[in-house]
């Protein structure tokens, strides 16, 4: 069997001030899975945390569905939603949270044309709640640009969040 | 220098192509890629290959389209990298130097074999002769299975061909409104996680991520733990799943499978691979 290294670091980025959304684009078809990692904050007052929103190819269309298992400490839960116009990327701390939230995303087979994408994520705020998210983007084309957002409305990502975007490419 | 060589190929008269034109080095992990455009005047007919050379190092490393990935550098020090054509009749002078580049340590995390299913379906997929060089292994899949009528169908995984009972896994799934747990002992394989079947819809795949701890080690049993799931836009699964191969043999091949009657469907896609400690 033939190795190579892979797991490679495509972009980073680190807020160096309040921003609306992080987006990578013009994301190479060279690899087979993309993976995110997240680690930051909103500009939502408080000190708990909120959906972290994400959608691909600027698709704002009604294209994404997802299904959570959520635990917060005390109780667990799971919900879905089908027909949406993001999927959610676990969570982000509001801006008085202790904890950063940290969030993975996996982006499987992403540059295929034939098939639908199946998007796993492992998401935790340690003080509010740890999650696990599926997620479905329904449509067959490659995806070549990941947009995150606190809520694409009003509230943005703080300064000092990160967030890399890594490429694995199979043998 | 090369130039003025010509050859004659089928009764047309070739000279050697003109260099490409250099682009942007780009540092990775050992290595530097660098891109190129091909010379466009169509002197000496088509270019068949390109070289790519470091400096300092003169390391070299061919391809037949931009970019070309040159390895085996050192980190930490400045490469620039020019690039020459190779056609029937020779080489071309090299292209000027490109930008430096320094390459970075590299990656931990390794390819090692990719299994695609194709039009006619397969029962089971094996990796086998598995090296024995990483600590852990990690197996990325995206699944579908062929079996009618359900969405909710178990993917097997059986090590070393051990098809007695001795493996036992624990899960919590969550189906969008409720959560299961389940537990199974004594089982002839980690039958945990989940993917659609023929009838669910159309070109949804299920993700499965397999983490395989310490593989090698001949003094512990081994845990596998993976993290998947289907989204179908109304229904569907998202599993966490810890499993447990009651062996202290080393891990030397893994099979997945749907059921002995039942295979994955095309486009299906398995992916293994291998992580190193310091």
């Amino acid at each position: 069997m033939a190795a190579g290294a892979t797991y490679e670091p495509i972009a980073t980025t680190t807020l160096s001030s309040n921003q609306n959304d992080i987006t990578f684009s013009s994301i190479p078809s060279t690899y087979t899975d993309l993976v995110i990692v997240f680690n930051g904050k909103s500009t939502n007052a408080g000190s708990s945390s909120n959906g972290m929103r994400c959608r691909v190819n600027s698709d704002t269309g009604s294209n994404y569905s997802q299904t959570n298992l959520n635990g917060n400490g005390s109780t667990t839960s799971s919900s879905r939603d089908t027909s949406i116009t993001y999927f959610e990327f676990g969570e982000i701390a509001q801006t008085d949270n202790t904890a950063p939230s940290q969030n993975i995303m996996h982006i499987m087979n992403y540059a295929n044309t034939t098939t639908f994408k199946t998007i796993l994520c492992r998401a935790d705020t340690a003080t509010v709640v740890t999650k696990a998210i599926v997620s479905l983007y329904r449509s067959t084309n490659a995806i070549t640009s990941v947009t995150l957002s606190r809520d694409f409305g009003t509230n943005q990502i703080k300064a000092g969040s990160t967030a890399t975007l890594y490429g694995i490419a199979a043998a | 220098m090369a130039s003025g060589r010509i050859t004659k190929v089928k009764g047309k008269v070739l000279d050697i192509p003109n260099p490409p034109t250099i682009g942007t080095a780009t540092a990775g992990g050992e290595s530097v890629s660098i891109a190129f455009t091909a010379d466009s005047s169509g002197k000496g007919g088509p270019t068949r290959s390109y070289i790519a050379k470091s400096n300092p190092g003169n390391i070299t490393a061919t391809g037949s389209t931009s970019p070309i990935n040159v390895t085996g550098l050192t980190v930490g020090t400045s490469y620039t990298v020019s690039v020459a054509g190779v056609n029937e009749t020779g080489t071309s002078e090299y292209s000027s130097a490109s930008n430096s580049a320094i390459p970075i340590v590299g990656s931990s995390y390794e390819s090692i074999a990719t299994i695609t299913v194709g039009s006619g379906g397969q029962t089971g997929v094996t990796f086998s002769s598995i090296p024995s060089t990483f600590t852990h292994l990690q197996i990325r899949c995206f699944t579908r299975d062929d079996r009618p009528g359900t969405n909710i169908n178990n993917l097997h995984l059986e090590i070393n061909g051990d098809t007695t009972t001795n493996y036992g896994s624990h899960s919590i799934r969550a189906t969008g409104s409720s959560l299961l747990a389940t537990g199974d002992a004594s089982q002839p394989a980690i039958d945990v996680t989940l993917e659609p079947g023929a009838t669910a819809t159309a070109n949804v795949f299920a993700g499965t991520i397999y983490d395989i701890l310490d593989y090698t080690n001949t003094n512990k049993y081994k845990t596998v733990r993976s993290l998947g799931g289907y989204d179908l836009n109304g229904a569907g699964w998202v599993v966490f799943q810890s499993g447990l191969w009651r062996s202290t043999n080393a891990i030397n091949s893994i099979k997945l499978y749907c059921s002995s009657t039942r295979a994955f469907v095309q486009y299906s896609h398995f992916a293994l691979y291998g992580i190193k400690g310091a």
